[in-house]
């Protein structure tokens, strides 16, 4: 089996050695050449301009920070009324008003619907960048 | 071609006199054509992407670091290029399971003609899959030179053997009559 294997892959090896050699054409040293010249007399590559896009960066990581703690929150806070509103459910009907009930699962909606507005932006923002930056590097 | 004829046109290209390019151009263009033929099977594309390399030689020429032989690093940079122009715009191959067999292993002298052999092995080298392909194209390039083959890909000499391994296994797998030729002629 091993000498079987060997003389394959000898016979692979005598094919794919034997050279099929090419020769460059007449003018692609000039041709080469033209390009690099253009190449050296072009301006040299604007800078990306950091001192400006600094400020503007972290200003943006700032509120992204702000985005995440404020949902954490909002998370933190539903979880905690909705705690207490299986606790007041718990209570005798007659002490809902007093424990204001309704008002936390009002509060209790409004959460959960911001929170999901919020993870929704958060993902469509996350996507677009995404999708922008692939975009960018199969152009380059 | 001399590695010295390379340092003293890459130190004078690097003090300003472009025209300086023009002997490691000439010195190199037929490996570095032939290198991207191997990939594209395409000499218009070949010449392109050669030309490609070149440009790019040229403005990375102050990264070489003379440690390295000029041709190891020019023909990194060069099949880096070529890998990626080819997962961009990949070459016209035909899948593995289309590779067609010859017409008779065994025609009336016992073997088979070496033309068509050698084009059907190609096609199905062209056919595997990228990373093992492009292992067997700068193996034999290199005239089974594995280190040297492994430099040009950027990867250890370990991961190349595995590949190269690989490559011959499917390859095997594949074409099992045609590379089992000879031992019927020698039978």
């Amino acid at each position: 089996m091993t000498r079987l294997i060997k003389s394959e892959d000898d016979e692979m090896n005598r094919i794919l050695s034997r050279k099929e050699e090419i020769l460059p054409s007449s003018g692609f040293a000039a041709s080469v050449m033209d390009a690099v010249r253009r190449e050296a007399a072009a301006p040299p590559p604007i800078p990306f301009p950091w001192k400006r896009a600094l400020p503007v960066l972290v200003a943006g990581g700032f509120v992204l920070v702000m985005v995440f703690v404020t949902l954490v929150v909002a998370i933190v806070q539903v979880i905690k009324s909705s705690a207490t509103a299986q606790f007041s459910t718990s209570l005798p009907s007659m002490l809902a008003p007093i424990f204001g009930l309704q008002g936390l699962q009002g509060l209790q909606r409004n959460l959960v619907g911001a929170a999901g507005w919020s993870v929704l932006a958060l993902l469509v923002a996350f996507i677009s960048v995404k999708l922008s930056m692939r975009l960018a590097a199969s152009r380059v | 071609m001399s590695a010295s004829d390379d340092q003293s046109d890459v130190g004078r290209v690097l003090a300003g006199d472009i025209s300086a390019f023009e002997g490691i151009v000439r010195r190199w263009q037929g490996p570095l054509i032939n290198l991207a033929y191997r990939f594209c099977h395409d000499r218009g594309r070949a010449e392109e992407m050669a030309q490609e390399a070149f440009i790019r030689a040229y403005r990375a020429l102050a990264q070489w670091r003379k440690d390295a032989v000029f041709s190891t690093w020019l023909f990194a940079l060069a099949t880096n290029l070529y890998r990626s122009e080819l997962r961009r715009i990949p070459a016209s191959t035909v899948p593995l399971e289309d590779v067609p067999e010859p017409r008779d292993a065994r025609p009336s002298d016992g073997g088979l003609e070496d033309h068509d052999r050698d084009v059907t092995v190609r096609r199905a080298v062209g056919a595997l899959p990228a990373k093992y392909r492009e292992a067997l194209i700068l193996f034999y390039f290199h005239d089974m030179d594995v280190s040297t083959a492994a430099r040009s890909l950027g990867l250890p000499e370990g991961t190349v053997k595995a590949r190269l391994s690989r490559g011959r296994e499917i390859l095997r797998s594949k074409l099992p009559q045609l590379l089992a030729v000879p031992r019927l002629k020698e039978a």
